[in-house]
């Protein structure tokens, strides 16, 4: 018997450490032809099919539901019947999923009361044991003393979250799509540390928003774009909110590329505007709705996903008013952003970094540079006294053009008019035609 | 002339009889014989008639005055006189001596009475396999005091069981005349329970010959029980030095004795025999006077058990203990036609008290086995069942009436593998539900494992909610020896491993009777609990519990087997642990708890923290408030294990 193809699990993405099996279409020794569909896989942000090279027969290493490892042997086509016997149930599992599926995986941690009230007092946050089976005082007395290296150490024992068998007659399981999982492996390794801290800054809005209304193709009512190009351009500066802290030693990225969080029923994913800190806010624009508009159609690239230095997450849609936005790995912070108040002109920036890699201190200033960057763009071509009223209210005296409708980007210039009164004029009537 | 009738064969045995009985006394009063002896000197003709008279096949239940009988059924002199010399050519290797023999299908056993249910049950054998042999068991009149000779003639009678009970009546209990102790009529006592009587003498030497011959044919012919009441005289004393009756008395038996009598019409005759029988008896001591002792490893080896270290993922199984047990017997008892079922009220479509036994009555009837309430003749009739090639299942309804039978426990299937020298094997299993918690009471509730433990040559296990107690039954049907299995009366509702505590791993190991262990997923533990049967499913329940009350992180080693206890494992887990606590549903004295406690702190050097948390040592009350507090539950045990660490 000849073995005419093994197909294994391929790499999908970076990201993606195993892929779970979604469909298998043949049974376990079953003729299959050249370019059959043999099984269909699910990634974090896909599914992909997988198909048979040659002609023969099957013989399936997997089953539906199973977590398969990059590079796990999926099936292998034989040009004779496999003796299909010889593979017990038993093989198949170690053959699968790099995980001894007989050994349970920790649920939430339970806490000792002796634990809970030394907790309170040292006011250390629980999931700083998440992965522990079982957290008593001693841990906890550990913990403080060992300090950040305990952290580390109780981090690497995080495992992706695998659905335990639980009491089947008083809940419901479903099974977390991949997606879901690799999330959860990317927000629990910075914020597991429990060394996570978060400030926030209130950004007028007055007069920035209409500015940007004019300004931006794609994006109303947005702050996004400015956001992504002066963070960038902050990031330059501030490198500690551009680094990550790998368990030693802080990593500082050489390059800035900002990433956006979107969410909208394909996963929360982080998607990457490469050198954020070269382009101007009307090429961010551009990108994110490219970006954007690749993540609905699910044809992302690998390396949009990837090297992200830091990250925006926008739920100004949402109507939040403030919220604690979570940290990605390898990334030291995060700034979420909140909806703008439209009676108050105002928006609320959460900056969420880890305090491994900078400080307080640091946070607070990078957050009120930024807020002055943002409302800067107010004062750009109109004079920040006027309200959003008077601003329709002024015209050209010569041509009667109104500033809105103005775009010059340069704004009118206040005259006396040859009778006397004060007046305004346009770029085009003020230089003549 | 009295004995014209008598074939000399049979004067020459009834005289080999006396005068290796009479060596006996002279060995004795030399100090060679360790011990006492019992002799039957003026009551040989009564072995001669009915040991002599059985066939090869039959077989002979017997007492502490069981040497004429040996000799009649056997003809084996020499290995008697070995035994009692305490020669490892005796024919118990020296172990038995004088009470205790044991050759072919001949046994005896010094507890008055006990032997009856066991030969009862080797006669029952018999008859479930056809093979048309039949039993005596030879009682004194002295045993007519002794409860379960009436427990077995009921059910002798009622199941028309092929035994003879002959009653040797010399109208003495010890020392103790007859007429003092003895109410009402001998051969009543059996005719009330509808067995067919017989009754003779010794000193009509032919009428017993004959009669004692038609009882033997009666019992094999009509496949049903007799009784004989032989009246005899013993012209000695009950043992050594305990005779008071008076001389004028024994003076005249001495003249009526058979044997004197021949000596005195045929005194020729007389001396020649008792010429050749000397010679003989003396040769036989000249041979075996040099044979060697038996050594303690050839007597007894310590069975080197170890835990085994290998570890199975232990799996719910959605299906109730009771449901799974009685599995194993419908299944089993179809495949195997040697098991028994045998116990009180446990005929279908009632099943027994708990319904182990559902609906076995109807695929298997006749091996099925419903008694009166007679726990001793249950146990008493389940050993001669094993002792003849079956597997009989005992089952005592509440582990309460456990007392009931505890003289066939202890006195007899734990003895007779060694004191019959390793020739006979008892594989007998007893059942019987311990445990309280369903309100009946001091006498329905109790766990009385602690008098269960310890027993030589017998493994006490307990099965448990969290494995599968077809494991147990399987290794106990393969089992050589007796086997004591305790159940729950309130596990037997409950499915196999139903919960399982959060971020515990639970396995079981592949010893036999299999440890289940439950550990932390991935800390160390800093505590050992040891628990086995009903309490294994309420430490599960609240292992959580245990660790957020008491800052511990424990073990939980659930034990199957609680006797002999093979410690290794605990003491592994002690020694990383340090703390060591035995919970227990019975009292803590002389329980389990001590035993593990003991067994484990042998082979340790370091100092550990132990606690035993059990029962308190009184009735356990009927009253639910009441009976939860004495019982070990859920908030006592928490409390206690705080104390412990406080």
């Amino acid at each position: 018997m000849n073995v005419l193809q093994e197909i294994t699990v391929p790499q999908e993405s970076v990201n993606d450490q195993s892929l779970i099996v979604l469909e298998l279409f043949f049974k376990d020794g079953e003729k299959v032809s050249k370019g059959a569909l043999i099984a269909e896989l699910e990634t974090s942000k896909t599914t992909i099919s997988v198909e048979a090279e040659a002609d023969g027969y099957i013989q399936y290493f997997c089953k539906v539901g199973d977590d398969l490892l990059v590079n796990a042997l999926i099936a292998r086509i034989t040009d004779e019947m496999p003796d299909i016997k010889i593979i017990s149930a038993e093989q198949k599992k170690t053959v699968v999923n790099g995980f001894n599926t007989n050994k349970p995986k920790v649920q939430e941690s339970i806490f000792s009361k002796e634990a809970i009230r030394l907790m309170a007092s040292a006011s250390i946050h629980q999931d700083v044991f998440a992965g522990l089976d079982f957290v008593s005082k001693a841990d906890v007395e550990a913990f403080i003393s060992g300090g950040a290296k305990t952290t580390e150490k109780l981090a690497k024992k995080i495992v992706t979250a695998i659905p335990l068998p639980d009491d089947l007659s008083k809940v419901i399981l479903q099974k977390i799509p991949s997606f879901k999982k690799k999330e959860i492996e990317y927000l629990q390794s910075v914020q597991s540390a429990g060394l996570v801290s978060v400030i926030n800054t209130m950004v007028n809005t007055d007069g920035v928003i209409d500015y940007l209304n004019q300004h931006l193709r794609y994006f109303k009512n947005s702050l996004l774009p400015v956001i992504l190009a002066e963070c960038a351009k902050l990031l330059k500066k501030h490198n500690s909110f551009n680094a990550y802290f790998n368990g030693e030693n802080i990593a500082y990225y050489k390059s800035i590329h900002i990433g956006f969080a979107v969410d909208m029923e394909k996963g929360l994913k982080v998607l990457k505007i490469s050198n954020t800190n070269e382009k101007s806010i009307q090429e961010i624009e551009e990108e994110v709705f490219q970006r954007s508009n690749e993540y609905l159609d699910d044809k992302i690239k690998t390396e949009t996903l990837t090297d992200i230095t830091f990250t925006v997450t926008d739920l100004s849609s949402e109507g939040v008013s403030s919220f604690t936005p979570l940290i990605n790995m390898k990334n030291s912070a995060i700034l979420g952003v909140s909806a703008i108040d439209e009676k108050l002109n105002r928006c609320i920036l959460s900056l969420a970094f880890d305090h491994r890699v900078t400080e307080g201190k640091q946070a607070a200033i990078f957050l009120s540079e930024l807020k002055e960057r943002i409302e800067s763009y107010r004062s750009i071509g109109i004079d920040n006294a006027l309200s959003k009223v008077k601003l329709s209210a002024i015209t050209c005296y010569k041509c009667y053009k109104k500033l809105t409708e103005d775009l010059s980007d340069t704004g009118f210039a206040k005259c006396i008019t040859p009778s006397g009164n004060e007046a305004y004029i346009c770029q085009s009537c003020f230089k003549g035609f | 002339m009295v004995i014209s009738n008598i074939n000399h064969r049979i004067i020459k045995e009834a005289l080999t009889i006396r005068k290796v009985e009479e060596k006996f006394l002279e060995l004795f009063s030399q100090g060679k014989l360790n011990g006492t002896v019992h002799t039957c000197v003026g009551q040989e003709l009564s072995a001669v008639a009915f040991a002599g008279q059985l066939k090869s096949k039959d077989f002979i239940f017997s007492n502490h005055r069981c040497h004429g009988h040996y000799i009649s059924f056997t003809h084996d002199v020499k290995g008697l006189l070995a035994e009692l010399l305490g020669k490892k050519s005796g024919t118990s290797g020296g172990v038995g001596s004088s009470q205790h023999l044991c050759k072919g299908n001949f046994f005896s056993n010094g507890i008055q009475g006990g032997i009856i249910p066991v030969a009862a049950g080797y006669a029952l054998a018999n008859k479930l396999e056809g093979n048309d042999a039949i039993g005596i068991v030879f009682i004194g009149d002295g045993t007519l005091g002794e409860g379960t000779l009436y427990e077995t003639m009921n059910i002798i009678s009622k199941w028309n069981i092929p035994l003879l009970i002959v009653c040797e009546n010399n109208f003495y209990a010890q020392s103790t005349p007859q007429n003092v102790n003895l109410a009402g009529d001998i051969l009543k006592r059996p005719e009330a329970f509808g067995i067919k009587t017989f009754k003779g003498d010794t000193w009509n030497a032919g009428q017993l010959m004959s009669d004692a011959k038609a009882a033997i044919d009666f019992v094999r012919t009509n496949q049903k029980p007799a009784f004989f009441l032989v009246e005899t005289y013993r012209l000695n004393a009950h043992s050594k030095g305990d005779d008071d009756r008076s001389p004028e008395e024994v003076e005249e038996y001495i003249n009526k004795d058979f044997l004197n009598t021949f000596k005195q019409e045929s005194p020729s005759y007389y001396d020649t025999y008792i010429e050749s029988i000397n010679t003989e008896i003396d040769r036989y001591l000249d041979e075996i006077q040099n044979d060697t002792d038996l050594s303690l490893s050839e007597y007894y080896q310590k069975e080197k058990e170890v835990s085994r270290n290998e570890w199975t993922v232990l799996e719910p199984i959605n299906k109730r203990q009771v449901e799974l047990i009685n599995t194993f017997f419908r299944e089993q008892m179809v495949l195997n036609d040697k098991i028994i079922f045998i116990g009180e009220d446990i005929l279908s479509p009632y099943g027994g008290a708990f319904k182990v036994s559902r609906e076995l009555s109807f695929l298997k009837p006749d091996r099925v086995f419903s008694t009166p309430i007679s726990e001793s003749a249950i146990m008493g009739i389940s050993n001669g069942l094993a002792l003849n090639g079956f597997k009989p299942f005992a089952e005592i309804m509440f582990g309460d009436f456990v007392t009931l039978a505890f003289d066939q426990i202890v006195n007899h299937a734990s003895k007779f593998y060694h004191i019959f020298n390793h020739q006979v094997k008892c594989p007998v299993v007893l059942r019987t539900p311990m445990g309280g918690r369903r309100g009946y009471g001091p006498t329905h509730s109790q766990t009385l494992d602690k008098f269960l433990i310890g027993i030589d040559n017998i493994k006490t296990v307990a099965i448990n909610t969290l494995l599968d107690p077809q494991l147990i039954y399987h290794a106990a049907t393969a089992e050589e020896h007796p086997v004591i299995i305790l159940e729950n009366k309130v596990d037997y509702g409950k499915k196999i491993l139903a919960h399982k505590a959060r971020n515990y791993t639970y396995e079981k190991n592949n010893d036999l009777f299999p440890l289940v262990r439950i550990r932390p997923i991935h800390s160390t533990p800093d505590l050992t609990i040891v628990t086995y049967g009903g309490m294994a499913d309420i430490l599960n329940a609240i292992l959580e519990e245990i660790f957020v009350e008491t800052d511990r992180k424990s073990e939980l080693i659930i034990l199957s087997q609680i006797s002999p206890l093979n410690p290794s494992l605990i003491v592994e887990s002690v020694k990383t642990t340090g703390c060591l606590v035995v919970i227990e549903e019975g009292s803590a004295p002389g329980g389990i708890g001590s035993e593990v406690i003991a067994s484990v702190l042998e082979h340790l050097t370091e100092s550990v923290r132990v606690r035993r948390i059990a029962a308190m040592p009184v009735p356990i009350p009927s009253v639910k408030s009441l009976e939860n507090l004495v019982l070990p539950e859920r908030e006592r045990i928490i409390q206690e294990l705080k104390d412990l660490f406080t």
